[in-house]
């Protein structure tokens, strides 16, 4: 059977705006909107990035090939339909027609092929290309349709098509002025927005694209301003000085729900925070352990009172909103079974070390303090231990030896929403240093099942592959299962259309006065 | 002022061996910090390939004496090297942030001299009154008060309360406000209370008593023959502040997200990213040692009788 994912997006591009007849003046005029966000960009180039914020704002100049819906299915956005071979190894794109990038480069299958071409250019420093591994060659078979060659089946290649590495920019532009192919500061793409202007630390300005393809948006411009500090972020909100916040202080958000000039929104994230055992370890090895571990946490409680309610507690080994996600299973806070099982296995009054970063995930520190609370009613020797990020890093990207924690927290997001990003994490190929499978977990059942779903391309089939191997990862538990956290924005009640993808990204590409 | 000239020439010549201290100083220490540079800059999702090839990149595989080796002789060709977070030269990078620093620390060191002195002759000219009581007391918690929460305070009356100032950013002139007022809070006090202590001493002495005899009018007594004789520690205090404002106000830079040169520091330390750690410390070495030389010439402006 063919695998073929055709998209019917004609209809959906003839509801939106003629791009024919481009607006000289939208309905809002000269009108700004302006989103307060904590980081300081590092780079603009869509092949460059590693954060979520700066990506956030590429996003608002640079578009994909496809983009993941609300329902969390793959939908083409500068391709409209997409045809994969019978054997996995061939993608078929055909693009949108009458597109042009920023700088008035048409965009046609030969952009295409360069920007694939780019991201998986080994001179070119891609932190986020390991997704684009198995690719082998891209080309331009006519002026809207594309071919791109795989090494082997990769089901998760096109969904990584959506993340901002891959978002298409003008060939044209990488000799522009400020631009270069390996420092491309400027980015040109064929998003609603033109990139305008970055002040260092200060702020990121962008404004409308009037010949845009799809919809046009209502401001003319939109600043990003860059406010390190959480509670700042919401005072310029409070006192009207910007539109939007993303992560106000989580101990806020009760009274920022509270307030009726605010819309606060607990977006839904694919970022998994866990605990991460050593499996290796001689007290940690054994199942029973890791298990009681589990039950041993009240994750709710912890949520509601250290977290303010900003989590759900995970019911899987990956976030909900990722493709080959199923309702895996449950470990209810029961202390009593935890310490029987303690008490198999021998554990009991064992020493832990929990490291934790401190202020890299939401209430991380401070949840990190609540669990080894927990532990230690159970009956375990924990010790918590915090450093900053690199230097935790160091230490659990390091190979196993005596100074590897016996556990730490750790999160999770991945850039795409596939299980195949999350379930790298399980794979013995990514025990450190090699990867971050920082558990040492590994189970040939498991290994068996992954290996099975990275190359099976019908996606009913290759679903339950991560369901079945969810399962045996749960029971197995390599870690203690925490939560998915939120991720928060607040905006102005008097605006509307702000929304959020399960990314870690917000959506106000068309925000408007709510009147 | 031969022997002023000839001191500053020595002193500049002494400040290259320091400035040379400083750069192995500062090299050592970031390869001591744990975290990998390339981990780091390549993200959590990277692979151990992309990782290995940007540590080449970076430079990191090769030797300590050899990293030293281009980091030293790319300064003394001017060159501080390149930022690996944003690819961008180091040296633009400074010169992006330093201008949003040094106004933002001249302003606070405007206002926390004026308000300060003003503040310290009050206090010591109406020694142990009900004036001296309350400035020495407000001078007590201008000391002890966190910038971080002061700042916080600041903007919840200024900004979000009465709407008067901007919250936070550097995009309009009144933006600079919040911020040098909280910079300046901490440096208003320590310099007040160093005013109070140093005019008090003088005020004591026999000429001032002389002055006031001959009928000098007693404002002419307080300024010329007393804060003038007074001053010499209390330039000392503003200078080593404005040294230490220079430095980057960190936490003043993050509470109101002024686009300093601290935060630039910060996140380079964060990121681990080597080449602007490195040249951000050289160029505050730099301008302490000019300060400082700057400092000197002051004190002979100020008081004639000293000579080096």
């Amino acid at each position: 059977m063919a695998a073929v994912a055709a998209l019917g997006l004609l209809i959906s591009a003839c509801s939106v705006s003629d791009p024919e007849a481009p607006a000289a003046d939208g309905e809002g005029g000269d009108a700004t909107f302006s989103i307060a966000v904590g980081i300081d960009p590092d780079t603009f180039d869509p092949a460059g990035q590693t954060t979520t914020t700066v990506s956030n704002m590429v996003d608002y100049v640079v578009e994909t090939l496809v983009e993941i819906n609300d329902e969390n299915e793959i939908e083409g956005l500068l391709a409209e339909s997409y045809e994969v071979s019978e054997d996995g190894q061939t993608i078929t794109f055909e693009l949108r027609e009458g597109v042009t990038f920023h700088d008035g480069t048409p965009f046609d299958a030969e952009a295409v092929v360069y920007n694939l071409e780019r991201i998986t250019d080994p001179e070119l420093t891609v932190p986020q290309g390991a997704a684009f591994a198995a690719f082998e060659s891209a080309t331009a078979v006519d002026e809207n349709t594309v071919e791109i060659q795989l090494s082997q089946p990769s089901p998760g290649f096109v969904s990584a098509l959506s993340a901002t590495v891959a978002g298409i920019i003008s060939p044209t532009s990488v000799d522009a002025e400020g631009n270069s192919y390996q420092e491309y500061t400027r980015p040109v793409g064929t998003g609603p927005y033109v990139f305008d202007e970055y002040t260092a630390g200060e702020s990121v300005t962008v404004t409308k694209y009037d010949d845009y393809w799809g919809e046009e948006p209502y401001y003319e411009t939109v600043v990003f301003r860059v406010v390190p500090e959480a509670a700042t972020r919401e005072s310029l909100l409070l006192a009207g000085q910007v539109d939007m916040i993303i992560l106000p202080p989580v101990s806020d958000i009760e009274s920022l729900e509270a307030n009726p000039d605010v819309e606060v929104l607990l977006a839904e994230s694919d970022r998994t925070i866990f605990i991460a055992l050593d499996n290796t370890d001689p007290v940690m090895q054994d199942p029973r352990v890791r298990q009681a571990l589990n039950y041993a946490v009240d994750k709710q409680a912890i949520i509601d009172n250290v977290l303010f309610g900003a989590a759900e507690v995970l019911d899987a080994p990956m976030a909900p909103s990722l493709f080959g996600y199923c309702e895996t299973g449950s470990y209810e806070y029961d202390p009593e079974r935890a310490r029987q099982l303690l008490e198999e296995a021998g554990a009991v009054g064992a020493s832990i070390e929990l490291l934790t970063p401190s202020g890299r995930y939401v209430q991380d520190a401070q949840a990190a303090e609540a669990i080894a609370g927990y532990l230690r009613e159970a009956g375990l020797d924990v010790t918590v231990s915090t450093s900053d990020f690199p230097s935790f890093l160091a230490r659990v990207n390091a190979p196993v030896t005596e100074n590897t924690p016996e556990a730490h927290l750790l999160g999770w997001a991945p850039a795409y929403l596939d299980a195949d990003f999350q379930m790298q994490m399980f794979r013995q190929a990514t025990h450190p240093p090699a990867g971050l499978g920082t558990s040492f977990y590994t189970n040939p059942e498991v290994e068996e099942l992954l290996a099975q779903a990275d190359v099976e391309t019908d996606p009913d089939t290759r679903e339950q592959l991560y369901c079945d191997a969810s399962q045996i990862i749960w029971d197995d538990a390599p870690w203690i299962f925490l939560w998915t956290q939120s991720f928060p924005i607040v905006y102005d009640a008097d605006i509307t259309g702000v929304s959020a993808t399960p990314v870690e990204k917000f959506d106000a590409m068309y925000a408007r006065p709510a009147n | 002022m031969t022997g002023t000239a000839a001191h500053i020439v020595r002193t500049l010549l002494l400040s290259l061996i320091t400035l040379f201290g400083v750069s192995i100083l500062i090299f050592l220490m970031l390869r001591v910090l744990p975290g990998d540079p390339a981990r780091v800059l390549a993200g959590l999702n990277a692979s151990e390939d992309q990782v290995a090839r940007l540590r080449a990149e970076l430079g990191l595989d090769q030797s300590l004496l050899t990293q030293y080796w281009s980091f030293i002789t790319g300064v003394l060709t001017g060159d501080l090297g390149t930022s690996a977070r944003t690819s961008a030269p180091v040296a633009s990078e400074i010169a992006v942030r330093l201008p949003a620093t040094l106004i933002l620390a001249i302003v606070a060191t405007i206002i926390g001299t004026i308000a300060g002195v003003t503040a310290g002759v009050v206090a010591a000219v109406r020694r142990n009154s009900m004036v001296d009581h309350v400035i020495s007391s407000v001078a007590m918690m201008g000391v002890s008060m966190p910038v971080y929460w002061l700042g916080l305070l600041l903007i919840l009356l200024f900004a979000v309360t009465l709407g008067w100032l901007p919250a936070a950013g550097s995009g309009e002139p009144l933006s600079i406000v919040l911020p040098a007022v909280t910079l300046a809070a901490f440096s208003t006090a320590l310099i007040s209370r160093m005013t109070r202590a140093s005019m008090l001493e003088v005020l004591g002495q026999d000429y001032v008593r002389t002055a006031e005899a001959k009928g000098a009018p007693p404002l002419t007594v307080i300024m010329r023959h007393g804060l003038r004789n007074a001053f010499i520690p209390i330039l000392t205090v503003i200078s080593l502040q404005f040294g230490a404002l220079l430095g980057g106000a960190v936490l003043t830079e993050t509470v109101f997200g002024w686009p300093g040169i601290g935060r630039l520091l910060v996140d380079s330390i964060g990121a681990r990213d080597f080449a602007v750690v490195q040249g951000i410390v050289l160029v505050y070495a730099a301008a302490f040692i000019l300060l400082n030389v700057i400092v000197d010439v002051l004190y002979v402006v100020v008081d004639p009788r000293i000579r080096y």
